[in-house]
């Protein structure tokens, strides 16, 4: 019977494998950007959860985590949708 | 009860879900990386506003195989800290090491690896002063590539305690620490693989 660490591999495995396709095939746009940034929250979020347990674990260490990997997320979606805006705001002149 | 019992036993009692996994020391590390690696994406992110052309070709040009291996090794290594940990907890001390040092081989493969892609990278012309993109790449990944280093040496440190017989289904602290750090560094990695070999 597969246990759940295996399920777990194979599941990251399987994500990584679909990574290689969209790395061959993807085009900038909104439909790699969503699928990149989806692909870093569930497969960061399945090590945290369960191959570092802090889903067990007092919930201030596992939001130290999501917080980190939500930012991510949300920096990859931001700067492909509102570029012009973040470039604006780091300008110096 | 009276007032007093009831504070004795809110505070004696530990709430649900309280645990601090590994150790307190190794949570200083892990947040101070964390730390490191969000001003580095913010880095990357910042140039990537400024220089949209650069960042939507740069990945044509790097070696994905490379990216993609590195990743399998990381993940799978990871995996063999978890069966390890599974090992300690079952007091099967012969069968923790022997996913330790599986660990410890499948970790090596990402440096191996990392010097293939740059002797590559070289070869076609990608050095740190190619464009920002290059930079920014080599910079971000040599950075995650030493704190792998540091993990492996942690990895080989627990190995030899583990040798020794010290870990115990009572006591793993430290074996559990160093798989945390282990995996802190899978999960920087899988952002920093798509972001320079797939988002474009």
């Amino acid at each position: 019977m597969i246990q759940h660490s295996e399920k777990i591999w194979f599941l990251l495995i399987g994500l990584t494998l679909v990574s290689t396709w969209l790395a061959e095939t993807g085009h900038a746009g909104w439909p790699l950007t969503l699928t990149v940034a989806l692909l870093i929250g569930f497969k960061g979020g399945m090590v945290i959860d369960h191959y570092m347990e802090l889903r067990f674990a007092h919930a201030r260490f596992r939001r130290i985590f999501f917080i980190f990997l939500g930012l991510t997320v949300f920096m990859v979606i931001f700067s492909h949708g509102w570029g012009d805006f973040l470039r604006e705001l780091t300008t110096i002149s | 009860m009276s007032h007093s019992d009831t504070t004795v036993e809110r505070v004696t009692t530990p709430p649900l879900y309280s645990r601090i996994p590994g150790n307190g020391g190794i949570w200083v590390g892990i947040f101070c990386v964390l730390v490191e690696f969000t001003l580095l994406f913010a880095v990357y992110f910042i140039a990537k506003v400024h220089n949209p052309e650069a960042f939507n070709s740069g990945p044509d040009k790097l070696l994905t195989t490379a990216g993609i291996t590195i990743t399998l090794f990381l993940l799978t290594s990871g995996y063999c800290m978890v069966k390890a940990i599974e090992a300690i907890r079952r007091d099967n001390k012969q069968v923790t090491l022997r996913w330790i040092i599986a660990a410890i081989v499948l970790g090596f493969g990402y440096p191996i690896v990392k010097i293939f892609e740059i002797r590559w990278n070289i070869a076609n012309g990608i050095d740190g002063e190619t464009g920002t993109f290059y930079t920014i790449y080599y910079y971000l990944t040599l950075n995650h590539l030493v704190h792998v280093g540091w993990a492996l040496l942690g990895l080989f440190w627990v190995a030899i305690r583990t040798g020794f017989g010290i870990y115990s289904s009572k006591d793993y602290q430290g074996l559990e620490a160093a798989a945390l750090f282990w995996h802190t560094t899978d999960v920087i990695w899988l952002i920093i693989f798509p972001l320079f070999y797939i988002l474009r």
